[in-house]
């Protein structure tokens, strides 16, 4: 970049982006249980800023779902169209279909209608004219996360006008194997696409519920696995070691329970990683090393510590904590129902993985077979009985974030 | 034609819509699009099913990822206008140099990325560009971007990653320890700029009881920090022999059990070692981790206690 670029950009990223804040060392004493010094720089003051915002929530009573507040949200939305702004998923509507209609099938298995089913097959059918791999919206490129989302919406579409048997598995399988890279893992798109673990998890989770799993299809994904584990316990996003984050390991877990070889990588360490997500003071998860709490992921992080639960029977998280969380922080009065944390607007994304969040801290996990023959379908969710006023949700299957009986008939559907 | 987006330059083109458009349809979740924004797609649509890869389809492409820069479709027509521009016969035919086309992508593209700091699709188009049709890339020309990204968002997860393929990818890990070291003491809680220098440091030839000094140095500046307890276990478990370090760490790590949670936690790490074999003591460190020090995490510490009781 010259001079002149480079003074262009500068002003670009001061004047758009933001002010940039200077690091003033200043060590404070925090009246928390424990006494610990600290030095004031970016990480601590926006920490400080959420915690507080949290506290005071906290202090209260433990809060209760509110059903009908978020349920008309969701149906709301499944009956509306969506603002401009929302131009920002046009090539990623699959999603939008997924998360709202997981988040109403997570509240009760009969709020999806007939007509709602209709519209959504018609809707996502619109993203494949062959019925084969699925793209962000009409008339764009097949993309692997966009197939995953879809195949998952489908799902939850109970076979409605037999849109399970119009799927072309057999395109969808091809396509598959087109994207698959020399090093084990998997393109989102071709030419051009992400190469990361998101790859593997959406190609063994559509290959799996669709039964077209082969052994040319998962040649060298184990070992691409592996080495995306870092020294912290957690996975990266890629073989180059990147830093552990909740994302990641939540796609690098739930690749390996649907290989059943979750015990081929560090899992004492993976436990260690996965509880150092939580926090005394706010008790959500956060995503990385000294980031800040944020609701979704009660799923990414909640979901692989429900996977390591029922592989290894223990629990490494602290539910209850989560669900206080969940509850008196992650509820919104306005707008979308569900958020990140305090102080942020809801979403769809943040209502799907936040309920899935609380569907899970609401239960217990284990395998229904004999520990070597653990197959993803098998992984049963049990409503744990400690709960006070459980909030009467469906139960999950972690691995592949749909209803554990929406899971089961769909790929009994494909056997 | 100049490399600017303008309306008139497609006058001639038939434009295609998208099917299901209309405002009769009950399509579910249907974006109410504006009408520069359909406009431009329907152009779009229409040069990509003629596939028109000429300087003007390049234009429209720039406008088209303005307007939605997670359009992913758009950024692979891009790449293959771009693809077909660098040929040979192409630049012969359009009187351009291929550097100039090259240097002129790598800074539109650095322009618009730093207005869409949280954009996925941005690296994996410029992996693309640098891996496949530029022949003459460096290191230093990535630099600048990588480095106003993160002196912006210093957790930017994309840019640290790009980082890292781009060390790979050239080679080049020389700048490495300063790269990191400069976000470390911005800010020393900094996970993402600890995670890439313990990815690196193989490759950078460090020396380890400098690395060793250095890390210490950090941790009796701020005990209570998970980034620089994690960092110093990787950098003893990576150690040839760990077990003449095992007294020196312990000593050290003594010092903090009052003021820091994870100085405990190493504490019980180190005493559960076969090395040093001191399974009361690291018990007794796990109580106080679950009793006071850390008691959310008091499942773990519990499961501790049970693998070192039954051992």
């Amino acid at each position: 970049m010259g001079a002149k670029n480079l003074a262009r950009a500068n002003y670009i990223s001061s004047e758009l982006l933001g002010r940039k804040r200077e690091t003033v060392e200043i060590v404070t004493e925090e009246p928390i249980e424990n006494i610990m010094k600290e030095v004031e720089t970016d990480t601590t003051i926006d920490r400080h800023e959420v915690m507080d915002m949290c506290e005071e929530l906290l202090n209260e009573p433990l809060h209760a779902l509110d059903h009908d507040y978020a349920l008309k949200g969701l149906k709301f939305a499944f009956d509306s169209n969506m603002p401009p702004q929302m131009v920002a998923l046009d090539a990623s509507q699959a999603w939008m279909v997924y998360w709202i209609a997981n988040s109403m099938q997570v509240f009760n298995e009969t709020t999806i209608d007939e007509e709602n089913k209709r519209k959504m097959v018609e809707k996502l059918f619109l993203m494949s004219e062959d019925k084969g791999p699925f793209s962000g919206g009409e008339g764009q490129l097949p993309h692997i996360a966009s197939t995953y989302a879809a195949v998952n919406a489908l799902a939850l579409c109970d076979n409605f006008d037999n849109c399970w048997d119009q799927l072309d598995r057999k395109a969808i399988y091809k396509w598959l194997l087109s994207l698959k890279q020399t090093d084990g893992g998997f393109t989102t798109c071709n030419p051009v696409g992400e190469r990361d673990i998101r790859g593997v998890y959406c190609a063994l989770s559509v290959a799996s519920l669709l039964n077209i799993m082969t052994d040319e299809l998962i040649e060298g994904v184990l070992e691409y696995l592996q080495k995306c584990q870092t020294f912290e316990g957690g996975f990266g996003a890629t073989l180059l070691q990147d830093e552990a984050h909740g994302g990641y390991t939540f796609c690098a877990v739930a690749s390996l329970c649907i290989l059943n070889k979750l015990h081929t990588i560090n899992v004492e360490k993976l436990m260690e990683w996965c509880s150092a997500r939580q926090y005394n003071e706010e008790m959500g998860l956060c995503g990385r090393g000294n980031k800040l709490v944020d609701g979704c992921y009660s799923f990414w992080v909640g979901s692989t510590a429900a996977m390591i639960e029922a592989t290894t029977g223990v629990e490494c998280i602290n539910k209850q904590a989560l669900r206080k969380y969940i509850l008196n922080c992650c509820q919104s009065t306005t707008g979308i129902s569900l958020r990140d944390k305090p102080g942020k607007n809801g979403d769809f994304y943040h209502t799907n993985y936040v309920l899935m969040g609380l569907a899970i801290t609401e239960s217990t996990f284990k395998y229904k077979m004999e520990p070597n023959k653990k197959s993803p379908f098998d992984l049963v969710s049990i409503p744990s009985t400690t709960e006070d006023k459980p909030s009467d949700l469906s139960s999950i299957n972690p691995i592949y974030g749909l209803p554990s009986d929406v899971v089961r008939k769909f790929h009994k559907h494909f056997v | 034609m100049g490399f600017q987006y303008n309306i008139k330059d497609y006058d001639d083109v038939a434009v295609l819509p998208l099917v299901h458009d209309g405002e009769e349809d009950s399509e579910l979740c249907r974006i109410m699009y504006s009408e520069e924004y359909k406009q431009v797609m329907s152009l779009v649509r229409a040069l990509l099913t003629e596939n028109e890869l000429s300087i003007r389809a390049l234009n429209l492409t720039s406008k088209a990822i303005e307007l939605s820069p997670a359009f992913y479709s758009v950024w692979n027509y891009r790449y293959r206008i771009l693809e077909h521009l660098l040929q040979e016969e192409t630049l012969l035919q359009n009187g351009h140099d291929a550097s100039y086309l090259l240097n002129k992508e790598l800074d539109w593209l650095d322009e618009f990325t730093l207005n869409n700091p949280k954009n996925y699709q941005i690296w994996s188009y410029r992996q693309a560009l640098l891996t496949n049709l530029h022949h003459h890339a460096t290191f230093i020309r990535e630099q600048p971007i990588m480095e106003l990204m993160i002196d912006d968002d210093s957790k930017n997860y994309h840019v640290w990653s790009y980082r890292k393929w781009c060390c790979s990818h050239f080679r080049t890990y020389g700048h490495e320890l300063a790269f990191t070291e400069k976000y470390i003491d911005r800010d020393v809680y900094n996970n993402s700029a600890w995670s890439h220098r313990l990815s690196v440091l193989k490759q950078c030839d460090v020396d380890f009881d400098q690395e060793l000094g250095y890390i210490k140095g950090k941790i009796e500046y701020v005990p209570q920090n998970i980034s620089t307890w994690t960092y110093l276990r990787a950098l003893f478990e990576s150690h040839s022999t760990p077990a003449k370090l095992v007294d020196e760490l312990l000593i050290f790590t003594s010092q903090f059990l009052d003021e820091s949670s994870y100085a405990l936690e190493f504490f019980a790490y180190l005493n559960s070692l076969p090395e040093v074999n001191k399974p009361q003591t690291a018990i007794d460190a796990y109580t106080t981790l679950a009793t006071k020090a850390d008691p959310i995490r008091k499942n773990l510490w519990d499961h501790k206690i049970q693998l070192l009781q039954h051992s």
